[in-house]
């Protein structure tokens, strides 16, 4: 089971391939098999997880070897919930684009990059090791570049050569502190390595590959000062692998591979959290402040990406439980409205015929599922009751006060005051209003779209029940428990290996 | 549970409701209407057994989640009668998208009703969050361009107050251990609790449109629905916003001097600066929205005088409020219905052909202006007594709130002077020579709330105080001064009775009427003399020529005052995004250059 995660996307993406010439429906078909297959797959494993008798983590052995010595793969609380969260959108997208992805040519190729895409983000989840971690990290970076490009005008190719370029100089110094880790604990094995560490106690070696992975996973996660590829690769990229992005693939590639390697692998000091939180306050405002001033959707809400991320990072950096409870929490409701609010530009972009929120009005009267999903979606990244990005920031607001830091609280309660302003300032214009002949009203939006949309509004209506002790134990406690534990890991993953 | 629980029912079936009338076209108009009527008359059956039965609660396990005093019951009956004469006389002021204003009314006084019986502090921040994107919703309903600004600022203003309110919240909840309001009598003591007490006064004063978060209030009155107006800003969201700060600073926290004086300087500041900046304003609707600030700057004196007296004049002005604020919109919504406009340039000599307005008008006027027998009146005057009253807790300023109070009372008479003259006297213009009164739904309301605002001034103190006021408070009042309404009236009315005799005896039996000699020109081209431009002229009284300037340029708004910094700071960033891809690259390496300084110099 453990390692169907990879192959059946990384299967699915040759097949895929293998019958371009078939029809288009065939294609579909076997791309949203696949991300549900791996979904249910993901599902069933986080009900492992809880279930009684757990050992907290589930190990598969590749080729039968023993770590340090082999390849593992590692599924715990985090992982098993992350792969929920990833494939869940997957999914969605997936949907979306059977009816979106029509106005561009050669649709199998976008599935098999998709596929790669989330065949690689899956592989991050899972790796037990953290050379594997690079190697998927690099296939889904790479997998990511190309559909940025997708559309190969002018503007997405510009975009995909600076999401290109800046995402190898960030891989570049990941792989550089790698190599510092191999060379220092001469394993690469994440649970081994965290042992290892452990004995030999602090080092320069081990400072230096900090600052190589924050400088170099932040970028991935477009923590700012590194964020600036994010406005052009989620703003250029076709509405699906926007969301896709947007959603989950910065905060696999990016806050996964931080809290993975510093938690469990480095162990949190207050040190690192500081230069955590110090990127978190510095990507809260700048991403809000930019968001503020553009016209275009899609780079409003790849700004706004950029501040979310901030908070998820600040629950991190704050590191208490409620906090780590609240980042995460977060997390997912990010995933779930932005990737919403993504898939909804997508729809109002086809309505419209434009991206310039200047341009639109009245979304509503022409494409009400539109306009009402894409409301949800704004109220709830906006921390409206009852939906549920207010409970996750109202749990980070606590959880920072509890911890005795108000004025990071005072950072999230501002920041969200400038969340609501830009939402309600330029993008809900845009689904009221009357339509002037100058906003032109264009095509109406299809089912493939209305459907996945449909289905993340209600999930964002009801995200607030994972408070609930029955689905909260099922669903965040796990992750929570991976985090909190730190360098223990190394304890669970052993444990597991018996 | 086995009996069903009022309060729960309360809060849940309106909701319910509400979010079911949303998907209804317009082709079943008639469902949501009756609908909401049905509710909205259970709600208010359910309220006044609630308001009889009371305390009653909510519990579930050990902790009790719902709960209604004296104070929530009784603001909760007066919400669902609002929210009744609302949907009837939106019957026939609402011409379009039925299903969505009803469904948005309906789940607003679930959440307003929710705020009100929250026993825990988690549940009331939910609903009042609600409430926010609620009066967006209603405001932007009539999808013109002035209805969404002004349903945007609004949004921005209280809903950023509401993460405000999070971070209070979340003090209260770190200094006690417990959200459960009953549970929570915090001393002030220490910058926390301060940061606790002013996070959430800041929320209720921006819902209640107390100075300086008031500047949604004008705006939306102006370009928002008369009825929509009538039911959130003048009375639903005044009653919650003033329900929290009377909640807060009785309850939840123990008010000392300090936090007493921030209340009352912010009361006296908004109620002169609101009807200075009133005085002056052109439209009709906009002109109310200066007075509904205004007229909280009376409720947050009241209550920042500490003493009984002060306090219960705060929370009856805010019920006395409700009722002739509602009446003067839904006039001004029949007014502005039926004459197509509400610039008060044009309007004029309406009372002669809205008879019933015009009275209902009129009365709500002199109860705004504190003219007894009528409910503003009895009101004001308990505030000028607990400010009075105040001067014995070592309050030496007290002359100058009780001159500001006063005098803002003077200035509210004196601009609904104008705004009388202007709407129904004098001599109509040739455009509303066919303006008829309004249908029977939408009088009724107004009818009530006018006869309302008589009763509760006649019987203060028989009807309005010892049943509604007094045990919410749970004060005891004492009066340095007397004031016998009954008896007051009953002397006026003969004094008016005198007057009328004196003027039958005495006014000259013959008259002769001849026509007036203007050289031959047709008199109807005559100017005709507005009554907007009234106060005109103190524009040009220096201190004031300031405050208009100022209040024009936005310089009061914190909406506008936070726009600066933030588009500075904004373009600032925009200009350093210049697209050119090795900057972005210098800026990551300088980013990982200043952690490696940050790690091994430090």
């Amino acid at each position: 089971m453990e390692i169907s995660f990879i192959a059946i996307p990384l299967a699915s993406a040759f097949v895929v391939a293998m019958i371009a010439n078939l029809d288009e429906r065939i294609q579909d078909c076997i791309a949203c098999l696949a991300a549900l297959a791996t979904l249910t797959l993901s599902l069933f494993a986080i009900t492992v997880l809880s279930g009684a008798g757990s050992s907290g983590a589930i190990v598969y052995k590749v080729g039968g070897w023993v770590p340090p010595f082999g390849v593992s793969i590692v599924i715990d609380g985090l992982a098993a919930f992350m792969l929920v969260t990833v494939n869940l959108i997957a999914l969605a997208a997936l949907f979306y684009s059977t009816g979106y992805m029509k106005k561009y040519t050669d649709k199998w190729k976008f599935y098999a990059l998709f596929l790669l895409l989330l065949a690689g983000i899956n592989g991050v989840l899972v790796s037990g090791d953290v050379f594997n971690l690079y190697i998927f990290m690099e296939i889904a970076a790479i997998a990511a570049y190309a559909l940025v490009a997708f559309g190969t005008t002018a503007e997405e190719l510009e975009a995909s050569f600076k999401y290109a370029v800046m995402g190898t100089v960030a891989s570049c110094f990941i792989f550089l502190g790698i190599a510092f880790l191999y060379g220092y604990s001469s394993t690469l094995n994440m649970a081994d390595m965290a042992s290892v560490l452990a004995s030999k106690g602090p080092s320069g070696a081990l400072l230096l590959a900090s600052v190589l992975f924050l400088m170099g996973f932040g970028l991935k996660a477009a923590l700012a000062p590194f964020h600036a590829w994010l406005a052009y690769a989620h703003s250029s990229a076709p509405a699906p692998v926007s969301a896709m992005l947007s959603g989950v693939v910065i905060k696999v590639l990016g806050m996964y591979a931080i809290a993975r390697i510093f938690f469990n692998v480095f162990g949190i000091t207050p040190v690192i959290s500081f230069m955590i939180l110090t990127l978190a306050v510095l990507s809260m405002i700048v991403g809000s402040m930019l968001a503020f001033v553009q016209s275009d959707i899609k780079r409003m809400l790849a700004y706004s990406t950029v501040s979310q991320i901030g908070y998820v990072a600040l629950g991190l950096g704050v590191g208490t439980p409620l906090a780590i409870f609240g980042a995460l929490f977060h997390l997912f409701n990010h995933s779930l409205f932005k990737s919403l609010l993504f898939l909804n530009s997508g729809s109002i972009e086809r309505v419209a015929g434009t991206r310039d929120m200047g341009k639109i009005a009245g979304i509503l009267d022409k494409a009400p599922l539109t306009a009402y999903t894409g409301l949800v979606g704004a109220l709830s990244i906006c921390g409206v009751p009852p939906l549920g990005g207010f409970w996750s920031k109202f749990i980070i607001i606590l959880a920072c006060i509890q911890a005795g830091r108000p004025i990071l609280a005072l950072t999230a309660v501002v920041v969200s005051i400038l969340t609501l302003a830009y939402y309600f300032k330029s993008y809900t214009p845009v689904l009221f209003g009357n339509v002037t002949t100058s906003k032109q009203i264009k095509a109406k939006s299809l089912f493939t779209m209305n459907a996945p949309m449909v289905a993340l509004t209600v999930l964002v209506a009801l995200a607030a029940f994972i408070l609930i002790p029955v689905v909260g134990n099922v669903f965040m406690d796990g992750a929570v428990a991976s985090l909190v534990r730190g360098i223990s890991y190394t304890d669970v993953v052993f444990e597991a290996l018996k | 549970m086995n009996n069903i629980d009022p309060l729960l029912m309360l809060i849940v079936v309106p909701i319910a409701a509400g979010f079911l009338c949303l998907g209804i076209t317009d082709r079943l108009r008639a469902v949501p209407k009756v609908v909401a009527f049905a509710i909205t008359l259970a709600s208010f059956a359910a309220s006044l057994f609630v308001f009889m039965h009371k305390p009653s609660l909510s519990q579930y396990g050990s902790s009790v989640i719902l709960l209604a005093d004296n104070l929530s019951a009784f603001i909760a009956l007066a919400v669902t009668f609002f929210a009744l004469l609302i949907t009837v006389y939106s019957f026939s002021y609402i011409d379009k998208s039925f299903g969505r204003y009803f469904g948005y009314l309906l789940m607003t006084l679930g959440s307003s009703i929710g705020v009100l019986f929250a026993n825990d502090l988690v549940i009331m921040l939910v609903f009042w969050g609600m409430l926010a994107a609620l009066l967006y919703l209603m405001v932007a309903m009539d999808g013109t361009p002035k209805a969404a600004a002004a349903a945007k600022k609004a949004i921005i203003i209280i809903g950023g107050t509401d993460a405000i309110m999070i971070f209070g919240i979340g003090i209260i909840w770190a200094l006690t251990g417990t959200f459960a309001m009953d549970k929570v009598h915090l001393q002030l003591a220490g910058a926390f609790s301060y940061a606790a007490y002013f996070s959430l006064v800041i929320a209720s004063f921006a819902k209640a449109g107390a100075m300086p978060f008031h500047s949604w209030l004008p705006d939306v009155a102006e370009d928002g629905p008369a009825s929509v107006t009538a039911y959130l800003p003048a009375s639903v969201d005044k009653l919650l916003g003033i329900y929290l700060l009377a909640r807060i600073s009785l309850d939840l926290f123990v008010a000392n001097h300090i936090t007493n004086a921030v209340l009352i300087i912010v009361g006296a500041v908004t109620i002169v600066l609101a009807v200075v900046i009133a005085l002056i304003q052109h439209d009709l609707k906009r002109l109310l929205g200066y007075h509904a600030v205004s007229q909280v700057g009376y409720m947050v004196l009241g209550i920042g005088t500490g003493n009984p007296t002060g306090i219960a004049g705060g929370l009856f002005h805010m019920l006395n409020h409700a009722i002739y604020k509602s009446c003067l919109f839904l006039s001004a919504g029949s007014v502005e219905k039926k004459a197509l406009t509400q610039d008060l340039d044009n309007l004029g000599g309406l009372a002669k052909y809205m008879p019933i307005t015009f009275i209902s008008f009129l009365v709500a006027s002199l109860s705004i202006s504190g003219i007894p027998p009528f409910n503003g009146f009895v009101s004001k005057w308990m505030i000028y007594q607990g400010i009075i009253e105040s001067s014995a807790s070592k309050d030496y300023l007290w002359v100058v709130w009780l001159v500001a109070a006063m005098f803002g009372s003077a200035l509210t008479i004196a601009s609904f002077m104008k705004l009388l003259h202007a709407v129904f006297l004098g001599r109509p213009s040739e455009n509303l020579k066919n303006v008829r009164e309004a249908s029977f739904s939408m009088i009724l309301p107004i009818c009530v709330l006018a006869a309302a605002c008589f009763i509760f001034g006649i019987l203060a103190f028989k009807i309005a105080l010892p049943l509604f006021i007094m045990p919410a408070t749970a004060l005891s009042p004492s009066y340095l001064g007397t004031w016998n309404p009954t008896l007051a009236t009953s002397i006026m009315a003969v004094g008016v009775l005198i007057g009328l005799l004196v003027y039958a005896v005495m006014a000259p039996k013959r008259l002769r009427t001849v026509e007036s000699f203007i050289g031959g020109e047709d008199a109807r081209a005559l100017p005709r003399i507005s009554g907007a431009d009234f106060y005109n002229t103190i524009k040009e009284i220096p201190l004031l020529k300031g405050i208009y300037a100022r209040e024009e340029k936005g310089a009061m708004d914190v909406y506008n005052l936070g726009r600066k910094p933030v588009y500075a700071l904004a373009d600032f960033l925009k200009f350093l995004h210049n697209g050119v891809l090795p900057t972005y690259l210098v800026w990551c390496l300088l980013g990982m250059v200043g952690m490696f300084l940050f790690l091994f110099l430090r």
